[in-house]
């Protein structure tokens, strides 16, 4: 089996577990484990054949076109790291389900799958850019399980973020410059450039780029802040990500571009002084914590950092007692971390002041707990004692000299003894040392204790017999050294040996002084803890994160300043100015350079004069009304001269649409003028004579430009081949629609997107404004207009009727309608159908079908809803799914996107261009149908606009909600409760 | 003859603009209409005036037919203002007052 088959099993654990959360609720861990299990399973061929020495590669085109890609290879190093993902992964879903309280943890199984299949598509990739992607959405998956847990995650999480997401952008750069330096997106072929040893200052300059992404996801000093900050996660996250995981990431791309940088100076000094810098200070750290699972978080920082400094020696021995080290701590920081879990589940703290004495009432635990500090202690005979007798034996081949080698090795001393002292802290502390309380607390059930302690003790005969990982760790060798080095012993890789006895040796010695320390320090515990529990320095680093996030965001508010919204004149005049500035000085300079072409002959008419004086008033009337409906009349006047003024054009489709645009805007404004004051705010004086000059100014570009740059051409060679060609392409008469539907069908599909958001906009913007608010109470609106006081006959005269009984004034239009919705009906499809030959199409047939929705709209003598109440919504939704199902008919069946289809059936000229028609009709008429119902409703309506909106997502309601989104609305159904209780019934289309 | 469209386009223009930079959101609606007109307009210019045939094939002569590229962009784009307007529309009615320089009371309370 491939290693596809691997990251597959992975897609199906992410897709299967919220299905086994609903029905298996917290044991969904159990099937989840197995899973991956199964996963490790497949994978095992491939790693043999890699212990055999083979490259297992699987590679399918990704994006042909820039030569991108999916490529995976499994090599030693990618087979260490996606077994200890596996395992661990599936031994921390065993523990998850024990470990959370009953309750279903969707979004904690779901992530973790996801992230898993990150992880090990991460170790896999063998393509620079999707290990860029799987790199990012490991940091995601991290921040989005550390954002769950709640209030006390929120900030803790986007640290963690902003952190990881930073080392993303490095390593962006690197990948980059990699790809541009080398030709190729290929990690392999990359990693073999031989630009790598000839220039030095892009080696060096990508090597820092990797190093602070590495830096970054594992912890490195002074991006280690977000892990002890991401303990707000759920233990089982931290034993996962934080101890075998997320961290190991960044250990992996270290290994990973070992073979480019091993020899870079800058790299080998970085990693040595940051890695046991960070090691020691994070051990003086975790020495004063209380906290367990907090101390554990520093101790991985220190582990991790011991790491990167081995890596960062450069030699086989190192990398090889690097790789030993990762999954020798792997293995016991997950069993701490989630033996951390278990204590606080018995217990109910995890801090060591409050922990009464747990060895006699919890002696499995204690014993777990006990061998997995003794195996991040060093101590015999666990794997950590060969995993550091290791890193001391590298530490020693320190490039730069002796004197190097010496302070690398005491470096990773000292760090050692600081480990030695809070592994044993945490021992003493949790299990020793502890008051003799009455607090009940009992062993934990053998269901949690057993997964937690398996990776602890899995350590003891992994120690004895480290020998079989020799085969791995050797394979991972050759893969971050894929060249021997010159002046190896015979030419050959180094043999990787490792045993649990090397006899007396200098690294023996220095373990023996480590436990001598440590012993000495053990006695002196409790005087020297009370001096050591507080913080040393009086900032943390989450403090000095947040000032520069806030420094930034201040920043970012001054220049937010700059183009604030709450100014709309600031950005038009500005965008104004500059348009004046550039028309008119391109003219001038075009008159004064070249001059100008000559133009065509008869390029006006006289209709265009008689139109032009007719805009000219209307622009007038429109400019200078003080009243918003003579306003809208002038407007209108506009409208439709501009219209004519298309049709003369000979743009018969434009011409019909722009008229059935007018009658439905004005209709629209009119709608919205009724809730407006009667008359525009008095403008200030200030000001305005500057708008007039800055419009004066504007039109006159603007004339300028069309006098200059227009009606001096040939016809285009585009036109020619639209009025030539466009017939036999598509079989559509009506080029202008074909050119809609066919050729740029694309931007006709962003149109009706843009449509479609817009109808769901306005519903979304509606239904944030309450009720009250939206159609306020006539007392409560400042701009209400009690109507006229007419002196009238007495009740049940004509008069009387004609204005108070308004109802009968809808008679003549309710009349009407029975006839003009049919023959609209009817026009509407006709101009549909024969849109492909004459004018008509989509748009026009949706605009005639959308006057129905107005006429009916209007002839109701109370506000009704048109339609049923989500009829828009999915009314759009409709539209564009059937055009972006045109869209795939034609990329499946003829490769290119809405790409049309055309046929013939029932003697007619058929086309899949029809559908995507369809597809136009439906998105426009919902949303005229949209902003029918929303701008129509009034405070008198039986439904207010917000009620409206909110029916528009719901459902028909019983009341707007005056809620947030997502809680349980009021619905009204037709139930007979109301006959018991007094509520009156859900009302649909009644008309009292 | 000569045009007098890139008259009428200045004055679409001259209207659209004044009437942006006035406060009312009515009125800037109406300064956006008047400014698409006049975009529409310049954009069929563009297709040359002095051949204004019909582009449909079977009634029409190559030598005087309008260009039809424009005349799409200029379908697409009176669709699209319809929707900018509309949204516009609703916006300017939250609060029953159109005052852009005010915020317009929403009734929400936000923890900011």
């Amino acid at each position: 089996m491939g290693l596809i088959w691997t990251l597959l099993i992975l897609v199906v654990s992410v897709l299967a577990s919220p299905v086994f959360t609903r029905h298996l609720g917290r044991n969904a861990g159990y099937p989840l484990a197995v899973i991956y299990l199964v996963a490790a399973a497949a994978f095992t061929p491939a790693a043999i054949k890699v212990m055999n020495g083979e490259h297992v590669t699987y590679s399918v085109p990704w994006v042909p076109a820039l030569d991108l890609n999916f490529a995976l290879q499994a090599d030693g190093i990618g087979v260490v790291f996606t077994y200890i993902a596996l395992i661990i992964g599936a031994i921390v879903f065993a523990y998850s389900a024990r470990y959370f309280h009953d309750g279903r943890q969707t979004s904690f199984y779901l992530v973790m799958a996801a992230f898993t299949l990150s992880m090990v598509g991460l170790v896999l990739a063998d393509d620079l850019i999707l290990l860029f992607g799987t790199w990012e959405l490991t940091s995601l998956a991290s921040f989005l399980l550390i954002a769950r847990s709640g209030y006390g995650g929120e900030l803790a999480s986007l640290r963690t973020m902003i952190i990881t997401f930073v080392g993303g952008l490095t390593m962006l750069a690197a990948a980059a410059a990699i790809i541009a330096k080398t030709g190729t997106t290929n990690v392999t072929e990359a990693l073999a450039d031989p630009v790598w040893t000839q220039d030095a200052a892009f080696t060096g300059t990508v090597a820092v780029l990797i190093l602070i992404a590495a830096f970054t996801k594992s912890a490195q000093f002074p991006f280690h802040l977000w892990l002890p900050d991401a303990m707000a996660a759920a233990t089982p996250v931290s034993a996962y990500l934080h101890a075998a995981a997320v961290v190991k990431a960044g250990i992996f791309l270290l290994m990973r571009f070992t073979p480019a940088f091993h020899e870079t100076p800058i790299w080998n000094y970085t990693l040595i002084f940051t890695g046991l810098f960070t090691g020691a200070m994070a051990a003086w750290f975790a020495l004063q914590k209380t906290d367990l699972k907090k101390l554990m978080a520093y101790s991985t920082v220190s582990q991790l950092g011991l790491i990167v400094a081995t890596i960062g020696i450069g030699t086989e021995e190192a990398l090889a007692a690097a790789t030993l080290h990762t999954i020798a701590h792997a293995l016991f920081k997950s069993g701490l971390f989630m033996m951390v879990g278990v204590i606080d589940h018995s217990a109910h703290t995890r801090d060591i002041r409050r922990l009464p004495e747990l060895r006699r009432k919890m002696p499995w635990s204690f014993a777990a707990v006990a061998l997995g500090c003794a195996s991040m202690a060093g101590l015999p005979p666990m794997l950590g004692f060969v995993s550091k007798e290791e890193i001391f034996v590298a530490m020693q081949d320190a490039p730069g000299g002796a004197w190097m080698g010496w302070v690398a090795l005491f470096g990773a001393v000292g760090g050692a003894v600081l480990t030695f002292a809070y592994c044993a802290k945490i021992v003493f502390g949790g299990f020793i040392d502890g008051k003799r309380t009455d607090i009940e607390v009992h062993e934990a059930e053998p269901s949690l204790l057993i997964p937690a302690a398996l990776p602890i003790f899995v350590g003891l005969p992994l120690a004895l017999f480290v020998g079989v990982l020799d085969t791995p760790v050797g394979a991972a060798v050759k893969a971050a050294f894929p060249v021997v080095e010159e002046g190896a012993e015979g030419g050959e890789h180094h043999e990787v040996h490792f045993a649990f006895w090397h006899g007396f040796n200098l690294e023996l010695a220095m373990s023996a002084l480590i436990v001598t320390i440590g012993v000495i320090l053990i006695f002196n515990r409790k005087r020297l803890l009370k001096w050591m529990e507080h913080d040393t320095l009086s900032v943390d680093g989450a403090w000095i994160m947040m000032r520069i996030v806030k420094m930034f965001s201040n920043f970012g508010r001054t220049l937010v300043g700059v183009v604030r919204a709450d100014n709309p004149t600031r950005h038009v005049a500005a965008q104004f100015i500059v348009f004046s500035a550039v028309a008119i000085g391109g003219v001038l300079t075009l008159l004064s350079t070249s001059g100008l072409e000559t133009t065509q002959d008869n390029l006006g008419r006289p209709v265009d004069v008689v139109l032009m004086v007719i805009i000219m008033g209307g622009v007038y009337g429109v400019v200078t009304s003080q009243s918003r409906l003579a306003a809208t009349v002038a407007l209108s006047t506009v409208g439709i001269a501009v219209t004519v003024q298309i049709f003369s054009l000979g743009a018969p489709d434009v011409g019909l649409t722009q008229l059935l645009v007018e009658a439905l805007t004005v209709l629209m404004i009119m709608l919205v003028l009724q809730k407006l004051p009667l008359r525009f705010g008095r403008a200030p004086r200030y000001g305005q004579k500057w708008s007039a000059l800055l419009a004066l100014s504007a039109g006159l570009s603007a004339g300028l430009l069309v006098w200059s740059l227009t009606g001096r051409r040939e016809l285009t060679p585009v036109a020619e081949y639209y009025l030539t060609e466009a017939y036999e392409e598509t079989g559509g008469a009506n080029i202008v629609n074909t050119i809609l539907v066919e050729f740029r069908a694309l931007d006709t599909l962003g149109e009706l997107s843009v449509l479609g958001m817009a109808g769901i906009a306005i519903i979304a913007i509606v239904s944030t404004v309450r009720h009250s608010t939206m159609d306020p109470a006539p007392e409560k609106d400042r701009n209400y207009v009690a109507p006229p006081n007419v002196p009238l006959r007495p009740t049940g005269s004509t008069a009387y009727r004609a204005i108070k009984e308004g109802w009968g004034n809808a008679v003549p239009m309710q009349l009407l309608i029975q006839l003009t919705t049919p023959l609209l009906a009817a026009i509407s499809v006709i101009l549909f159908v024969r849109g492909h030959n004459s004018p008509g199409g989509g748009f026009i047939a949706a605009l005639v079908g959308s006057s129905i929705v107005a006429l009916v709209y209007l002839a109701s003598n109370r506000d009704h809803q048109v339609g049923r109440p989500r009829l828009p919504v999915f009314l759009i939704g409709i539209g564009i799914i059937l055009a972006l199902g045109t869209g795939f008919w034609g990329l499946f069946a003829k490769g290119s996107f809405l790409q049309p289809i055309h046929g013939h059936a029932l003697g007619q000229n058929l086309s899949s261009a029809m559908v995507f028609d369809l597809g136009v009709y439906s998105a426009v008429l919902g949303l005229v149908m949209a902003a029918f119902n929303l701008l129509g409703a009034t405070a008198e309506s039986d439904e207010g606009t917000r009620e409206r909106a909110d029916e528009a997502y719901e459902g028909e309601l019983m009341a707007p909600l005056e809620t947030v989104r997502g809680e349980r609305p009021m619905m009204a159904k037709p139930r007979t409760r109301h006959l018991s209780s007094d509520q009156a019934p859900a009302r649909k289309g009644d008309d009292s | 003859m000569i045009s007098v469209l890139p008259i009428t386009i200045g004055v679409l223009v001259a209207g659209g603009v004044y009437l942006m930079l006035q406060r009312g959101m009515v009125r800037i609606i109406f300064g956006l209409a008047l400014l698409s007109h006049s975009a529409n307009l310049m954009l069929l210019t563009i297709g040359v005036t002095a051949w204004r045939g019909e582009p449909l094939v079977d009634r029409m002569d190559v030598a005087t037919a309008a260009d039809p590229l424009p005349q799409a962009f200029v379908l697409t784009a009176i669709v699209i203002t319809l929707a900018v307007t509309v949204l516009m529309l609703a916006l300017a009615v939250i609060g029953h007052n159109d005052d852009t320089k005010r915020m317009p009371s929403t009734g929400e309370f936000h923890d900011r």
